[in-house]
Formats: C-alpha cells, structure tokens, sequence
C-alpha cells in the first residue's frame, strides 16, 4: 500500500464511529473506502458477507482461511472492525464470535454496485451546453499548472533561488501550507522548508494530494464546515469521470464553499463562463485510485505533455552511486540537489553522485533514508524497471546503494520510539504465552521479552477486549 | 541494527496487488435456459452477474472485464462490443445515450457496462432464428473459450506495454509467479449438458490456459460435463456445482470473486472427484476404457476400420487383444529374497565411517 493511503488512512482511523456511520450514508463512499483504503483479503471478506443474511461465525471465516496464512485475515478483520466496516460480537460463553457487516455500509455498498436510490452521490452531469474548449488536454495542462505552482512554492523556499516567473499559489494555499507546518515564514537554518516539507515533496502526487486536502480537512473544522460533508464529496470527486462538466446546484453549502479551494489546488475547473458546472482534473478523479492505477495516470500526464517529465520515472542510478537524471524541470533538479551532489547539467539530464555529506546534508534538513529511497524508486527510470523485471522482480534499485544510504544515517541515528502499550507482570507463562501470541497475530505487537515476561504493542483495543474475555472464562 | 541487513526492504518495490482481467464465459444455450426458466430466469441470472461484475470492478481501479457468449450456434462477444458491429465504441460517448446513463445514482463505469452488456443480449436473443436453436441443443463453448484467451493474451501484451514501455510480452508465458502484470482469469457459467463432439477443442483450450496460468472457473448451473471439470482441475480453478441455483449470486461473490492473490490465504472450492474420462476421436462417446494410436495419441471407442489410425493414418497392429492374460506363477525364490533383506546390495550398506 502507498504512503498517501496510509496518511489518509491515519486520520480516518481517528474518526468516531458516528462519523463513520454518517459518512458510510453515502454510496460513493462507502464504494471508495472500500476501494482505496482495504488491504486485498479484507476486499475478499467484505464482499463475501456482502450479501449474507445472517452474521457469520468467526470460525467458520477461519475455515475459509488457509491454515498457513493465519497473520493477514486477523489483520484484515482488525482494520475492518477500526474502520466501523464489520462488526464482530463480544466473546461471550454461550454464542460463539459473529461477524456481520455493519448496517450503514453494507446498505451503501449494495446500492453502489446495484445502482437505484436517490443518493446522487456520484455526481449530477451538467446538462448546460459544455464549453468546447475544455478538453482532457486543457484539463491536464490546467491541473499540472496548479499543482507545479504549488511544488515550486514549497522548494523554492529552500533558497535555492528557484524561484519560477509564475505567479504561484494563492494566499490561502500559502496559509494553509503554513499552518500545515510544510513551509515556514521564519527563514533561519536550513531555509523556509521544514520536514514535513521535505517528506511531501518526495511523496508521489496522489500522495501530495492526500496530505493537502487532509491539511485542509483539519484546517475545515475550525471554520466549522462540516467534515461528513467535506469527506463525502472527496470521495464522490474520485468516483467522477474525467472531461465530463458537473452540476454544482446540488452541492450543499460547505461543498460549494470547498470547491473554491479545489480550484486553487488544481483539482477541479471551473469555466469562467459558466459558474453552475465545474470539471473535475485528473488529479481529482484518481483520488481513490490505488498505487497501479496511478502509473497509467503518469503515463497519460505524459501523453498529455510530451516536454514534462516530472511524473515519469527518470533517474539512473548505478551500483558506484552515480546518478543520471533524465529531467529538464528546474523542480526536479531542486529536489534532487536535496540529497545528491550534482556536478554536471546537460541540456536534457543531470548527473551526479550521492555521497556520504549530501545525505549527511539530507538528513540534518530532515529527510529520512526512507524517503530518499522511496523518491528514487518511485521515480526510477523505465530501463531500471525493465532491468528489474528481468531478474523476475528483483529490487529496483542497486542494493549495495540502497544499504549505504541507510547505513549513512544509522551512523547518527541509533535510536527509533514507537509511542505504544507495554504489557508486564503477568499472572503465569501461560497467560502471557497467549496474550504475546495473540498481539502477534493481529500485528500490533512490537518487542518482546519472554524471559522478562514482557511485550509491547502498538495498539491496545484487540489485545484488551482479548484479554478481558480471557479473563470472564 | 536488523533494519540494515535484512533483504526485506528489497521486496519493497511491489505496491498494492496486480490488476486482474476477468473474461465471463456466458452459456445462452436457449434449451438449456428454457429448462431451469422455473428456478433461474435468465433475466435474473444477469442482473445477479452484474453485480459480480460490479464488485469484480469495485475492488480495484484498474481491473478489467470482458463477457463472452457461447450461444447455441456461435460465440459472440457482450462486452466490451466488437468494433465491426453496428454500434461502435463511440456511439456511447455522443447522441446514443440512453437516459440513465446520467443518473447520478450510480457509478457511471457500472452504467456503462451494463448498458453495453444488455444491449448486446439483447442484439442476440433477436438475431437467433428459430431454425439455428432447432438445428442444435448445446453450446459452442470451445469458441467461447478460444475468444477469451485470445482476448486475455492481447490485454496481457497491451498492459505490460502501458506499464513498463518495453517489457518483454513472452515474459509472462513462463514466469513462474509474475505478481506484476496483469492477472486474469475465466468464469465460465455452464448450463449445457455434454460438450463430447468439442473434446479436442476444449482440450486445447484448457492446456493452452495452463500454460499461461489462467484459471479457469466453473460454475455449472445445470447439466454436467466431464471436459469443464477437467478444465477447471487441470489449470487449478474453481469448480462448483450447485444445487440451489436461487443462491447465484452468494455463491459467485464468496467463491469466485477472490481473484490468484487472494486465493493464495483462502481455502478454494474443490471437486473431490474429477472424471478423467476422454471421448473418442472416431463417434466422440465418452469412454472409460479405449485404444489409444500409439504414434499420435488418439483415442478410439474401437478399433478404426482397417486398423488405419483416422488422424495420422498409421497402419496399426492390434496385437493380441481380447486374449487371456497369460498368468505367470510367482516364483518362490523371489519371495525369499524380498524377505530376506538384500544385505548385499551395494545401496544397503551404511557410508564408511572413519575408524
């Protein structure tokens, strides 16, 4: 799963259950939460119960399971109870463990696969005469304009003095960039950018869009606008077709209010001339889309402009830790001279080297290995893909260059706090055998000690009702 | 410190599962429809298929869908439409539109094939005269079959060419697990009793799929083939027969939804028994015992007239057939000696140890 589903993902999880239950009213929703946020296996159960009258034994669902693989089902069922999907019955002595969808959702899900209702929750196409002019070509012009803006605004606050002659974002994109902590008016050591900065100019664009609009969302409840709401019409953005004009007189008022906002970030168009209909961008309807339906997305950005090359992959980098990048964008460079010593610029490429003081330099600005890494192999050239393909899906990158890079920043960094629970003092080993295996088998469990009779877990909620139900029996 | 070492990381670059094709073979044969008319319409039939077909694309962005129909007297393709038909792709996208394809209820993807697959059953049903079902009582299944693997393989070359520009295509015939390219499967949803006069088509069909790690499923609603379960064991698929057809759509969603890497954690619907039988190339009977031309393989119910192989035309000496086995008394001695343990049999004596 990709880094942006993830950042989402965190935020939703926070979400009370009323909110789950009210945002799952929505078809669209419900389809893309199931679509974008569930792990394969989860997709797998949910829609095996989907149609189900009654609950579902929970060992019957392990019958199903092969007995080998008993670590992704616990998984999925967790993640599924944590985002108010399923809802599975407190164990008790006499019944055993039923699963069953809950009500809100599964309703909203059959209506999305069968159609009918009145939901109007995949939006209302425009009947108004579409503006000719507004193709697929205009939109990706228009939608890669704004966001480029957008990137160029947060690296050029690095002092690289990359500074575009565009005009740049507007104020309340800077605001929220601001308050997001992504950029910093304060331009003392190391520049305007901050960390968070750096990981959300290494992340994929699906990734950035996420990060942003979750900004936004949380910036949202403070002027009091409806997060349900703001939610849901994400989630239908996502669900829209592209170059197709929509109606925004169903929109309910915090909707209109956001799709202002949405132009700015490039998501969403608005023709001048009309002001009831606007035209969701690709970066809007690929929302809900997971990692590979976004390289077909690059891939059509690429077709769309033949000069930018910003969303293709185009660095070479070798196993002596020369590094070739294939980009004329003045962004990409900017990135790249992050953490890389460039030292020649052609025409068409740059090259470099990444050495032990460039990431030493990466790092004390705050940027991990990992995302060094992940930048690489996301935007790893074609031929390096091929190579790999051929080793039958060997690693993309040159191990040797992958490990130093780690090690590089392990020299300073020895230390890593997971923020969690920690389990002692058990009554017997058996007791603490079972409860140590159990937070195994649902993931959550970090470090353990069995001479100490100790462990630590990351998350609390299973391992509790767990242990409360040992303890009735 | 372990973080450094372990080759984890290296397996890093696969994200998120492979899209998957699913290519539904459909079986319109109108006799057989018209015998389970009082459990299972037909009409209810599709729309329980649609919503497999929706959740099939539901579960993924980039999963695709193709429907075949193995009519009674030709296969013919549902969706996607072929171009040559009198509706083209692009009739969908101008006037044509029926109104509900606006209907901001329903996910306009679902719309559209939806509208695409009823109209072109319907195109179907209309064309069949009466003298075409009268004429047959099964189902050209073997020509379904063909036309979804055809169609998986050109999908197969055109995803690996979008993906990875230059990707070899023949990679995906002998890699033994490729999780990146497309996976795609086929359903076939069965209705037609026997298929023997299509046994060696079929076949065909069935090991060019195992060796191109298609899987294909069968959901048998009524009648009962030996070929299909073959198919479906020899290329490692699902096959189910079921015996409440009301339950459709329960059965497609929990068994035959979970595509390759699901089905990696679950435990798969299984036939316990698979009938192995062949039919013969010379009347196509179903046989249990037959002779077999032993420079080609053919099989035959009896022996071809002139003992002349009909495929390849090998003058063939039946031997003596039909005479008693000759039995041999067993030998005493020989008795003694797998009792007796071979002590002296150079594999029986224990490795030299160093004294």
């Amino acid at each position: 799963m990709s880094v942006s589903s993830l950042a989402s993902f965190e935020y939703l999880e926070g979400l009370p259950g009323t909110t789950f239950r009210r945002l799952y009213l929505q078809p669209s929703t419900a389809l893309a939460i199931f679509r974008r946020m569930l792990p394969h296996l989860a997709k797998t159960f949910v829609m095996a119960m989907l149609y189900m009258t009654k609950p579902i034994p929970l060992t019957d669902l392990d019958l199903w399971v092969h007995p080998n693989s008993k670590r992704q089902p616990t998984e999925a069922l967790s993640l599924l109870s944590r985002l108010h999907i399923v809802h599975i019955t407190a164990r008790t002595r006499d019944d055993p463990q039923v699963v069953s969808l809950t009500k809100a959702f599964g309703s909203s899900l059959r209506l999305a696969l069968t159609g009918g209702g009145d939901h109007q929750s995949f939006g209302v196409p425009s009947s108004d005469s579409t503006t000719a002019d507004v193709d697929l070509n205009f939109l990706d012009d228009y939608a890669q304009m704004q966001w480029e803006g957008i990137l160029h605004f947060v690296v050029s606050s690095v002092g690289e003095g990359m500074r575009q002659g565009g005009q740049g974002p507007t104020a309340a994109v800077k605001q929220l960039l601001e308050s997001g902590n992504l950029v910093t008016r304060a331009r003392h050591s190391g520049g305007g950018i901050t960390q968070a900065g750096f990981s959300f100019l290494l992340q994929e664009a699906n990734a950035q869009v996420w990060t942003l609009l979750l900004l936004w969302i949380k910036n949202a409840e403070k002027m009091e606008m409806d997060s349900v709401d703001v939610l849901s019409f994400l989630f239908m953005l996502g669900s829209l077709e592209l170059g197709r004009a929509y109606s925004t007189t169903t929109l309910t008022a915090s909707q209109k209010q956001m799709i202002t906002y949405l132009v700015d970030f490039g998501l969403v168009y608005i023709p001048p001339s009309t002001k009831n209909q606007f035209f969701p961008t690709r970066l809007a309807t690929t929302l809900t889309s997971d990692a590979t339906a976004l390289r077909s997305v690059a891939a059509g950005f690429d077709a769309a402009h033949t000069n930018a090359s910003a969303m293709k992959g185009f660095i070479i980098i070798e196993t002596n830790y020369r590094i070739y990048a294939y980009t004329t964008s003045p962004l990409q460079i900017a990135v790249l001279s992050l953490f890389t010593k460039l030292t020649t610029r052609y025409p068409n490429m740059v090259s470099g080297r990444i050495t032990r003081e460039s990431i030493y330099r990466a790092i004390s600005h705050g940027i991990t290995s990992d995302q060094v890494i992940s930048y690489l192999s996301t935007h790893a050239h074609p031929q390096l893909l091929k190579a790999s393909a051929a080793q039958g899906g060997g690693p993309v990158l040159p191990p040797t260059v992958v490990d130093q890079i780690r090690l590089w920043q392990i020299e300073n960094e020895r230390m890593k706090a997971t923020s969690g629970f920690f389990f002692k003092e058990f009554e017997n080993q058996k007791e603490y055998d079972a409860c140590a295996k159990y937070a195994d088998e649902v993931g959550v469990l970090v470090w353990k000690s069995d001479a100490k009779r100790m462990f630590f877990v990351s998350r609390v909620e299973q391992l509790r009702d767990y242990i409360k139900s040992r303890k009735m029996k | 410190m372990n973080a450094v070492d372990g080759s984890d990381h290296y397996e890093a670059a696969v994200e998120g599962p492979a899209p998957s094709l699913l290519v539904i073979v459909l079986d319109t044969n109108p006799h057989a429809w018209a015998l389970l008319a009082p459990t299972l319409p037909l009409s209810k039939a599709i729309a329980n298929i649609l919503v497999f077909i929706n959740a099939h694309l539901a579960v993924n962005n980039a999963n695709q869908v193709a429907v075949v129909a193995s009519h009674s007297h030709r296969a013919v393709w549902l969706y996607p439409r072929p171009p040559s038909s009198s509706s083209s792709e692009d009739v969908e996208m101008t006037i044509d539109q029926p109104p509900n394809l606006d209907d901001a209820n329903k996910y306009r993807p679902f719309a559209l094939i939806e509208n695409s697959l009823l109209a072109s059953l319907q195109e179907l049903i209309s064309t069949t005269a009466e003298k075409d079902v009268a004429s047959t009582s099964t189902t050209q299944m073997a020509g379904a079959l063909t036309l979804a693997l055809s169609y998986i393989n050109k999908a197969t070359v055109l995803y690996s060419d979008t993906t990875s520009s230059s990707k070899p295509a023949t990679n995906t015939m002998d890699a033994p697990e490729n999780t990146t390219g497309l996976q795609s499967r086929i359903l076939v949803v069965s209705v037609s009793g026997d298929l023997a006069h299509q046994y060696i088509p079929i076949m065909n069909t069935t090991f060019a799929a195992q060796r191109l790690r298609i899987p294909i499923d069968i959901l048998k609603l009524a009648g009962d083939t030996v070929f299909l379960q073959q198919a479906s064991d020899t290329t490692k698929g699902i096959y189910m027969h079921l015996r409440s057809p009301q339950g459709l759509l329960q059965y497609l969603m929990m068994a035959f939804l979970p595509d390759q890497m699901a089905r990696k954690h679950l435990v798969a619907p299984t036939q316990e028994v698979v009938d192995f039988r062949a039919a013969c190339f010379c009347h196509r009977n179903v046989v249990d015992v037959g002779f077999v031309c032993s420079i080609c393989l053919s099989i035959f119910c009896s022996p071809p007239e002139g003992a002349i192989c009909l495929t390849c035309s090998t003058h063939l000496a039946l031997g003596d057939y039909g005479a008693k086995p000759a039995v041999v008394p067993r030998k005493k001695k020989k008795k003694r000696r797998v009792n007796g343990g071979g002590g002296d049999t150079p594999s029986a004596r224990g490795t030299p140890v160093p004294e």
